[in-house]
């Protein structure tokens, strides 16, 4: 479904976040991208959604490559892939339910189906109370349930996840991973995670793809990581 | 439709720049409306005064009538006149009887062997005027002439002119407009460029994303163009007696309500061109959404 054919990417800065990486994920796979800070993990996923295109190499999804794309391609691409951020880039000035619509309003469908679909979603990430909640109104793990919800709304293939539990206590982290885990088993949605928490990686027992200084250096499933 | 909701709520926003737009526009096209409504009246007057006799050559006493005429088929051979007519001693008088004929004491002091034989001319351009005159001011049966060759003339200078300011200051208040509907639309993606941001990241196209803008633009343009037009519409409906009046017998009043409702089109195309290339510029130096 998603493979990467010795692709490496240079900033301009003169930095090469990832250098001659070759990696297939299958559909419906569950898979952590681990690997220290500035390792290429952020990396990895923005060249999936072409926010930014590799130095050099392909990456094809579903066997088309994505490197190749016009720019009006772009935006049905990211259509294919939810992404919650590492920052989640909620909207503050609007409420839960808003920033959970936005996907479907780009899709120009009706407001009696967004309501429905947002709703439905809500329920299922478990924050359907918080509908009317701004941003800065939710507790610890609320938000990144309000970043999951936007980012599976509209059904995608592909599900990325940058740094989900960064700033969530061990409890809310493996809730939220726990949902996103309930997501690529009922939808059958491949997730791919990039994260530095050795705790959480060890405890779901995925495939575990570990990066160090742009390169992969273990590729495993239902593997372990120790971080440092 | 919804997009155009959204425009909406985003302009009751933050609603003075909104307003300093429109009224841009409400001016530029105000002025627009007035220099337009200038021009086109100036082209009545002058089409006006065309159409009366623009050279009258009276002939000496002496003169007799087959000469007269004779003098007005050289006069056609030149292809400078529009029409001739001859107007003999009797027909002269007859038409000062009619004009006087409430006026005995008028009447009775005139007998037609006052009223001297003319030719009325009409010219086929103004510019033909003044080669009328002389050829007329040649002949030695004519004893005098009168041509309103200057009034011609200089209105037709006039209509010039004010087409001409009218260009260039309309031109310049088009330009304003284009800048602050630039500057107002710039505001307003610098203000939204979290969720631009992120509505790129969800797939949105850059048509979907640069439409509220170009719908903003055409409101301001539409918004600008129909103060204008009911401005003028107003004014004029106001003014219409006392501009009658000035005008005297040449009849402008009552203008069709077509007039104004082409003028409302014109208007509000043109304004809706700028709104729209404005936020067009404005997206592309601020957003780079070609």
């Amino acid at each position: 479904m998603i493979e990467f054919q010795s692709v490496t990417k240079k900033y301009p800065s003169g930095q090469t976040a990832l250098e001659n990486i070759d990696l297939k994920i299958e559909s419906g796979e569950f898979v952590f991208v681990v690997g220290l800070s500035g390792a290429g993990k952020s990396t990895l996923l923005r060249l999936l959604t072409r926010e930014i295109i590799p130095t050099s190499g392909k990456i094809l999804f579903n066997n088309e490559d994505i490197i190749s794309y016009k720019k009006d391609k772009i935006p049905l691409l990211r259509r294919r892939i939810g992404t919650v951020f590492q920052d989640f880039k909620l909207l503050l000035t609007r409420t839960v339910f808003e920033n959970v619509a936005v996907p479907l309003d780009v899709l120009s469908k009706g407001e009696t189906e967004i309501e429905k679909e947002v709703s439905l979603v809500l329920e299922k990430v478990g924050i359907l109370d918080k509908s009317s909640s701004f941003p800065v109104q939710l507790a610890g793990g609320e938000v990144q349930r309000t970043a999951i919800a936007r980012a599976i709304i509209s059904k995608p293939e592909v599900l990325l996840a940058d740094e989900p539990t960064g700033d969530l206590d061990p409890k809310n982290s493996l809730a939220v991973v726990g949902l996103l885990e309930k997501i690529s088993k009922e939808d059958k949605t491949t997730v791919i995670m990039a994260t530095h928490n050795s705790q959480i990686v060890n405890h779901f027992k995925k495939r575990v793809i570990v990066l160090e200084k742009g390169k992969i250096v273990k590729d495993q499933k239902e593997g372990r990581y120790e971080a440092g | 439709m919804k997009q155009a909701k959204d425009t909406l709520k985003q302009i009751r926003r933050s609603p003075y720049q909104a307003i300093a737009a429109a009224l841009a526009m409400s001016l530029t096209f105000f002025v627009a409306s007035i220099f337009i409504i200038l021009i086109f009246g100036g082209q009545l007057v002058l089409l006006y005064l065309e159409q009366r006799p623009q050279v009258i050559a009276f002939f000496s006493d002496e003169t007799k009538e087959s000469r007269i005429l004779e003098i007005a088929k050289e006069i056609e051979t030149t292809g400078l006149s529009k029409e001739i007519k001859y107007v003999s001693k009797e027909e002269a008088y007859e038409i000062y009887r009619e004009r006087f004929k409430d006026d005995p004491l008028l009447l009775e002091s005139v007998t037609a062997d006052f009223l001297p034989a003319h030719l009325e001319v009409s010219a086929q351009k103004v510019d033909d005027i003044k080669i009328l005159t002389e050829d007329f001011r040649q002949r030695e049966e004519v004893e005098s002439i009168v041509a309103p060759e200057d009034v011609i003339g200089k209105l037709a200078n006039v209509t010039r002119t004010v087409r001409t300011a009218g260009l260039i200051f309309v031109s310049v208040l088009i330009a304003i407009s284009f800048l602050i509907i630039i500057m107002v639309v710039g505001m307003r993606i610098a203000l939204r460029r979290d969720e631009i941001s992120i509505m790129n990241l969800v797939g949105a196209t850059r048509w979907y994303i640069a439409k509220p803008f170009f719908i903003e633009g055409a409101l301001y343009g539409i918004i600008g163009a129909s103060i204008a037009t009911f401005l003028v519409y107003s004014l004029l409906l106001f003014y219409s007696p006392q501009i009658q009046n000035f005008l005297g017998p040449i009849q402008i009043f009552p203008i069709s309500p077509l007039f104004f409702l082409y003028l409302w089109l014109a208007q509000a195309l043109s304004a809706i061109t700028v709104g729209v290339l404005g936020a067009a510029i404005a997206l592309y130096r601020y957003l780079r959404v070609k």
